[in-house]
């Protein structure tokens, strides 16, 4: 089961992603219709149709079973999700006063779950099973990660976080919680 | 029988296309799928027989319905006539379905309404029949056959009841009055009428409504499979009959039946169809409106249970079934089921609620069944109108999404491709009307794979392009550079793509879907604008005007790269938005999307991307042209123009202004060479504005401009042609093609000539890129006000930066610009008016050249204070005339002196000799009577005289030259120009003879006795008369040079004959030179005059505080040094060579005995002692006589008033030793009188000597009572020997 996280800038300006994968199973059994799928086109467009509806990563799964390498997932489609998926969460984050908005999409098989600070930085997370409480845990300490790098005064507030320090306690709480 | 012309309502949905085949397995899980009748139209003519058209109409439907096929039920065929003879159509009894409509008939509206209601009644009589096949046993197993039953064509089906077609299509005729068909009266009759006669098909079911199931159930006893899929499609036909309550009740029958049964499929389609029911009976019973007000629970939520069911059957349902898979259908079922229930929650939702409204959309969706009325105005995707919605509605936009989100997932994949796409339009279109963008995005991305797949595999199977068939089971985007997709790849391998179709009709639309979606990922597509090339001549003009006043603000200053969107992302659409715009193909489009990306995301691509993009967009263009577009790129790179300056003209050719009056006016009192330093005011304000911003240049002459070219890129961007911009005056220059490197500035020489006179603008330049169209950049002035409004942009625009005013999408350029800050908006204004960098161009200017000079190799070697002369030969190179020569001169020395006046730390007396060294010493000067005019061709020769001066290294002449007194020009002009050329010359000056100790020594005042006869010697060699009126001048004069030196000093004294000192020194020894000089006296008034200065400088107060005294010495110290040097040359001579020069005394000091020394004394005594009773005559004599002890002797004493006053005086005589002699009187203060100028008083006092030896008599003479006590006695002394 993988986990992507990706914290953005008010812009929509990605500023830190990660991807976690852990070794707990994946929980949901996928549809039957999702199986069996043709490949049945020859044409470079039917890749993108292919991999936006979510199918590259369903076959993998079919064909080499729960173990799942990362790869199988294709990194833009991920971001393309995580993207679509901030029209609900704006929408909701003005409904809403928590910081934390569980499982606020899905698409494909993906459960996003967001979590908005004050400063409007949205962190967004891609999963698959339910883990409430492990993911509300998750985006408290990321958030006190963040914040403690935002107070360097050296961080501009809108680049890339490439502090490893930061990097390193994500995945720690990554691992502890996901 | 009803009334014939009743109102009420039917729903007639007419299909754009007809079901694909792969449909047809729905046909009786699904029969609302397909169309229940077919209408043709025709148009018959004299030429072709109503039997032709049947036949044509029979076989098109063959075509498009297999025989096979359950459906179309009817058929119909209206053939209009075309004009007035109907001779050939009256076979139309024979033809089945086939109805003539005369042309001379009127009212064609009700007789077509009359004729489809017949249509419709022959469609209820077919359902009946169907019904009738299907309820046999036979009927029933193959309905219960498979997951998707068929049904063999009805012919094949015994017929198992006793009623016969016959009888149904007979009682047909009596249905003939129809209802017209209205979509748009609502009646508001309490039973629907109209569905009532439309269930008139099988006669006996009229009277089984509602209370005879069981005995249906009956009917059908004896067959193997349950009836539930029976009751089912009874359900659908009723529904499609519009008889709701009967569909119901065989609905809940299927239902109740469908239970037990493992049948998914079809429990979930009888599911939709009791939903169906709900909403169609909501809609006729009073539109809802009564139930919306007192609902504890919400009135759809029945209605949305069922769904979810469906929804979940259709998941849960078996793919296999008895050996068949039907992935297509099944997933094509889940996706209706899904869509049918997402429309009606935004049906609902957008109508503002369940009401008459929501029903209005769900059941009569006009064209734009995706866009309700709530929705339609400009503002409806503001939040604040979309929550309305919600809150009217009580539906969030989320739940939508929700449920919408459902559909998507991989199994979309085995959907056939258009159902694919009109599922996916759906989709985008609902998200869309959401307000969720970036949803719609993602679905219109697949929308868009949909269509090109369509359009590339479509070519495919023409067999013409060859697509390497690479499938990717990624993106494709992440090969980046080299996706090779559609024709494109055929035009590469070098195969010549020929299309089939040419047709590029759609492609527009497939573009705009393009740049819509890179629009809402942040990527503006159309940041570079296509431009039709036809009419770019006018369209070019309005274009520059209008770019005036936005795009002058210097975007590279202004340009702070501010992140918005999602970089990876954009990439990755940018690369699929090339690709797509390649498969279509459609040139230009590649072109402008490859550079509009570029642009805008220069910041986040890899240099692999920008560099692939770029050629991409080459290529394209090259293409685009080859095929003849006429469309073409507008400039794209940012602004390529960083400045633009006039390189400096070559000095000779620099004309420069100047006044008429500068003619006339000869010399000012000022020598020019202080007037850099003879500004009046120690700070002048004017001085700094003086400075001319507007060049000067010469008509028909070649000008230079640098332009600073930049290119952010990482790769060498090509310019086709730079040139610039220019106004005002015709200007002729040749555009040049440009390659800027990449990531550089890059510097560019443009040259040009200006063909008229007057004001040339400099506004910018004209850019343009291969295969684009050119592009003006203004550039303007960078003035004081420009840059400061400039700064304040950047400022403010720097205060914005890292703040957030707006997120997500508002955060985009073009979305925020519609919001702007609106304050500092005074200030952010862009000017209106522009300054441009401005030459000034004059009628053309003669141009003249040094020919030859005497000077070799420029170098002239001088010895200290040498004179000598060069010739400059200057040559007319021109066609015009020179009537104008002035030369001015420039040297080493000249700019310390003036620096150090400049500087005015300078005391009074060195700023004196400062001055005077500048004026009265330059090293060269000229004759100005040699100046003549030249005519073209001609030479003229000057000659220079030089001076040797101490410290100069070396020296310019200026030549200024002009054609003042112009004959060529129509207008005079108060204004004329000039030229210069400089000729530069090293020079050296070897520094032979130096002067030092110069001293001023009085005469010694005693006569040696002894040496009496050399007195007279002396006097005859130094040529003075007396001792007491003459000083010595002596000087040493070292030669440190390697060869001898002969120098002399002459003195030049008005009353006093000439006089020299001259020797010869040999190389390294010191010669001290001797010369009397007479003693001078400079009158009070001269010597009170203070030290003058040569310039106008404003007067500075001195920092030494002298007093009166003091100022007064200087003052004298500072007059008799001028007066001694106006006196005393010296001058030098080669020893055996020709060469001559001065030597200067102004380095020497004079010291105050100096002054003493040449200062004549204020009164003149005389002594003479002469023996008592003897005449002045004999006086001459006296001294050479011997005196004698004891002899009564007089002390004559003579006293002058030399001073120009009268003076009282007084006079004190000492005699030594003095108790050896006796005199009378006293010697003390003996009072002379006031002597008036120049008068001589004597007197005699009488003495003795008592003894023999050498007496001395000395007399000091002062002038008494007077305040300066301190002037220095006169005095004299002689010496007197006494023998007996």
């Amino acid at each position: 089961m993988s986990h992507h996280l990706f914290i953005l800038s008010p812009s929509d300006t990605p500023v830190y992603s990660l991807t976690h994968h852990s070794t707990k199973p994946v929980a949901t059994a996928p549809s039957p219709l999702a199986a069996n799928l043709p490949t049945w086109s020859t044409s470079a467009f039917a890749g993108t149709l292919t991999a936006l509806s979510g199918a590259s990563g369903a076959t993998q799964h079919t064909s080499s079973g729960p173990v799942r390498i990362g790869g199988g997932q294709d990194r833009h489609v991920i971001q393309m999700i995580a993207n679509a998926s901030l029209d609900v969460i704006e929408d909701i984050m003005r409904k809403e006063n928590a910081m934390y908005l569980r499982s606020v999409d899905k698409f494909n098989e993906w459960t996003v779950s967001a979590f908005v600070t004050p400063g409007n930085v949205k962190f967004i997370l891609l999963h698959e099973g339910k883990n409430d409480d492990g993911i509300r845990a998750f985006f408290m300490e990321v958030w006190e990660a963040f914040v403690k790098t935002q107070l360097n005064p050296f961080y501009s507030g809108q680049g890339v976080i490439r502090s490893s320090v930061f990097d390193g306690r994500v995945r720690t709480s990554a691992k502890k919680h996901l | 029988m009803p009334n014939p012309l009743s109102t009420g309502h039917l729903h007639l949905s007419f299909q754009t296309h007809p079901p694909s085949s792969s449909h047809y397995p729905l046909a009786l899980l699904r029969p609302s799928h397909f169309p229940l009748a077919v209408i043709g139209i025709a148009s018959s003519s004299q030429t072709n027989t109503l039997n032709s058209i049947y036949s044509q109409f029979n076989s098109a439907l063959l075509d498009i319905f297999p025989a096979s096929n359950l459906f179309p039920l009817a058929r119909n065929c209206f053939v209009f006539e075309e004009n007035d003879n109907a001779t050939n159509l009256n076979g139309g009894d024979n033809l089945p379905g086939t109805v003539v409509i005369p042309s001379m008939m009127g009212n064609k509206k009700l007789y077509i309404g009359t004729l489809l209601a017949d249509l419709c009644s022959q469609i209820l009589g077919e359902f009946g029949v169907v019904i009738q096949a299907l309820e046999s046993p036979l009927g029933n197993e193959y309905l219960n056959a498979s997951l998707l039953a068929t049904l063999p064509p009805l012919s094949e089906l015994p017929v198992p009841l006793d009623l016969d077609k016959k009888s149904s299509l007979a009682s047909l005729p009596s249905f003939s009055s129809q209802p017209e068909v209205s979509k748009t009266t609502f009646s508001l009759a309490p039973t629907p009428p109209l569905k009532r006669n439309s269930s008139s098909g099988p006669n006996y079911r009229q009277s089984t409504l509602g209370v005879q199931p069981p005995k249906k159930r009956a009917s059908t006893v004896g067959t193997a499979s349950s009836h539930a899929r029976l009751y089912k499609m009874l359900g659908d036909f009723f529904l499609l009959a519009g008889r709701t309550e009967d569909a119901n009740i065989w609905y809940t029958e299927a239902l109740q039946l469908f239970k037990n049964s493992q049948d998914h499929a079809w429990h979930a389609s009888a599911l939709e169809g009791l939903v169906t029911i709900a909403v169609v009976e909501a809609w006729s019973a009073g539109h809802g409106l009564h139930n919306s007000s007192s609902a504890t629970k919400e009135p759809w939520s029945d209605i949305i249970d069922k769904l979810t069911q469906a929804t979940s059957l259709y998941q849960k349902s078996p793919l296999y079934y008895e050996g068949e898979t039907n992935y297509a259908i099944l997933a094509y079922l889940y996706s209706c089921c899904i869509l049918r229930h997402s429309s009606l929650l935004f049906a609902v939702w957008s109508a503002k609620g369940w009401g008459p409204l929501a029903f209005t959309t769900m059941l009569q969706p006009g064209p734009t069944a995706h866009l309700p009325p709530t929705l339609a105005h400009d503002e409806a995707d503001q939040w604040l109108n979309l929550e309305r919605l919600t809150k009217f509605s009580g539906i969030s936009r989320s739940s939508i999404s929700t449920v919408l989100g459902q559909i998507h997932g991989p199994w979309m994949l085995h959907l056939h491709p258009r159902e694919r796409l009109s599922i996916l339009e759906t989709m985008a279109s609902i998200y869309a009307c959401l307000g969720y963008k970036r949803k719609e995005a993602y679905i219109l991305r697949e929308v868009l794979g949909c269509i090109m797949d369509l359009m590339v595999c479509g070519r495919e199977e023409d067999g013409i392009t060859k697509v390497s068939g690479s499938q990717t089971a990624g993106l494709g985007i992440q090969n980046g550079a080299s996706t090779p997709t559609g024709s494109s790849v055929a035009l590469n391998q070098g195969g010549v793509g020929i299309r089939m179709s040419e047709s590029s009709s759609g492609n527009e639309s497939v573009l705009r879907l393009l740049k819509h979606v890179c629009k809402i990922l942040g990527i503006d597509l159309d940041a570079v604008k296509l431009v039709d090339t036809s009419d770019q001549e006018t369209g070019g003009k309005q274009s520059e005007k209008s770019e005036t006043a936005g795009a002058l603000d210097d975007v590279s200053v202004l340009e702070h790269f501010e992140s918005y969107g999602w970089p990876e992302l954009q990439v990755g659409v940018i690369r699929e938005a090339v690709a797509v715009a390649e498969a279509l193909p459609d040139f230009p489009a590649v072109a402008q999307f490859s550079l509009s990306s570029l642009k805008n995301l220069q910041a986040v691509l890899s240099p692999g991307d920008q560099h692939h993009l770029y050629s991409t967009s080459i290529r394209a263009l090259m293409t685009a042209r080859r095929r003849g577009d006429l469309r073409s790129i507008e400039y794209w790179s940012g602004k390529p123009i960083v400045s633009i300056t006039l390189a400096p003209i070559p000095l000779i050719r620099l004309p420069v202004e100047k006044h008429m009056s500068v003619l006339s006016k000869q010399t000012s009192g000022l020598p020019p060479i202080l007037q850099g330093i003879t500004d009046p005011f120690l700070y002048n304000p004017r001085r700094a504005t003086t400075k001319k911003d507007r060049e000067v240049v010469a008509q028909n002459e070649t000008l230079d401009f640098v332009v600073m070219l930049q290119n952010p890129f990482v790769f060498d961007l090509e310019l086709q042609s730079l040139s610039l911009s220019a106004s005002g005056v015709e200007f002729n220059s040749q555009p040049s093609r440009v390659v800027v490197p990449a990531n550089s500035f890059h510097q560019v020489v443009l040259s040009g000539k200006a063909l008229n006179t007057g004001i040339l603008t400099v506004r910018g330049c004209v850019v343009q890129a291969p295969g684009g169209i050119s592009q003006e950049f203004l550039l303007p002035l960078r003035t004081d006000e420009e840059e400061e409004r400039l700064a304040r942009k950047k400022s403010s625009i720097a205060c914005e930066i890292g703040r957030f005013k707006y997120s997500g999408l508002e955060s985009f350029p073009w979305e925020r610009s519609k919001k702007p800050i609106k304050y500092q908006s005074s200030q952010m204004n862009p000017r209106k008016s522009f300054r441009f960098l401005e030459c000034k161009v004059v009628p053309e200017q003669p141009l003249l050249r040094v020919r030859r000079t005497s000077v070799n190799h420029g170098a002239l070697m001088l010895y200290e204070g040498e004179r000598s002369t060069l010739r400059i030969t200057l040559e007319n190179i021109s066609p015009l005339p020179i009537d104008f020569i002035h030369l001015a001169f420039e040297d080493s020395t000249i700019e310390p002196a003036q620096q150090a006046l400049m500087d005015g730390d300078l005391s009074v007396f060195e700023t004196y000799e400062t001055e005077h060294s500048l004026i009265n010493e330059p090293v060269f000067t000229w004759n100005k009577d040699e100046a003549r005019p030249i005519q073209p061709g001609q030479t003229l020769t000057l000659s220079i005289s030089c001076l040797g001066k101490a410290g100069c290294t070396s020296g310019t002449v200026h030549v200024s030259y002009s054609y003042a007194h112009r004959t060529d020009l129509e207008e005079t002009s108060d204004y004329f120009y000039t030229r210069q050329i400089s000729y530069p010359i090293m020079v050296t000056v070897y520094p032979m003879l130096q002067c030092h100790n110069m001293d001023l020594i009085p005469f010694p005042s005693y006569h040696d006795h002894i040496r009496g006869a050399e007195n007279a010697t002396r006097r005859y060699h130094l040529d003075i008369d007396d001792g007491s009126s003459w000083c010595l001048f002596s000087v040493d004069v070292r030669n440190t040079y390697g060869s001898p030196f002969e120098v002399a000093f002459e003195r030049e004294y008005i009353g006093a004959p000439q006089s020299s000192a001259i020797t010869t020194i040999p190389p390294g020894s010191t010669s001290r030179l001797i010369l009397p000089l007479k003693r001078m006296s400079l009158s009070e008034k001269e010597t009170s005059e203070p030290i003058p200065t040569l310039s106008d400088r404003q007067f500075v107060v001195a920092k030494d505080k002298l007093s009166g005294a003091e100022l007064q010495l200087q003052r004298e110290l500072f007059w008799y040094r001028e007066a001694l040097f106006r006196c005393v040359r010296g001058r030098w001579k080669e020893a055996g060579g020709i060469r001559t020069g001065g030597i200067s005394l102004r380095q020497q000091r004079m010291t105050l005995p100096m002054l003493e020394a040449l200062r004549q004394d204020f009164a003149r005594v005389d002594l003479f002692l002469c023996p008592s009773g003897q005449e002045d005559g004999e006086d001459n004599e006296g001294p050479n006589r011997p005196l004698r002890p004891n002899q009564f002797l007089e002390l004559k004493v003579k006293v002058t008033n030399l001073s120009s006053t009268s003076l009282p005086l007084s006079l004190t005589i000492d005699l030594e030793p003095s108790d050896c002699l006796v005199y009378e009187g006293t010697l003390v203060d003996i009072p002379i009188g006031r002597l008036d100028e120049g008068v001589t008083r004597e007197m005699t006092i009488p003495i003795c000597f008592l003894t023999d030896g050498q007496f001395e008599i000395m007399a000091h003479l002062r002038p008494v009572g007077l305040l300066y006590v301190d002037t220095k006695p006169a005095r004299v002394q002689i010496t007197t020997s006494v023998r007996s």
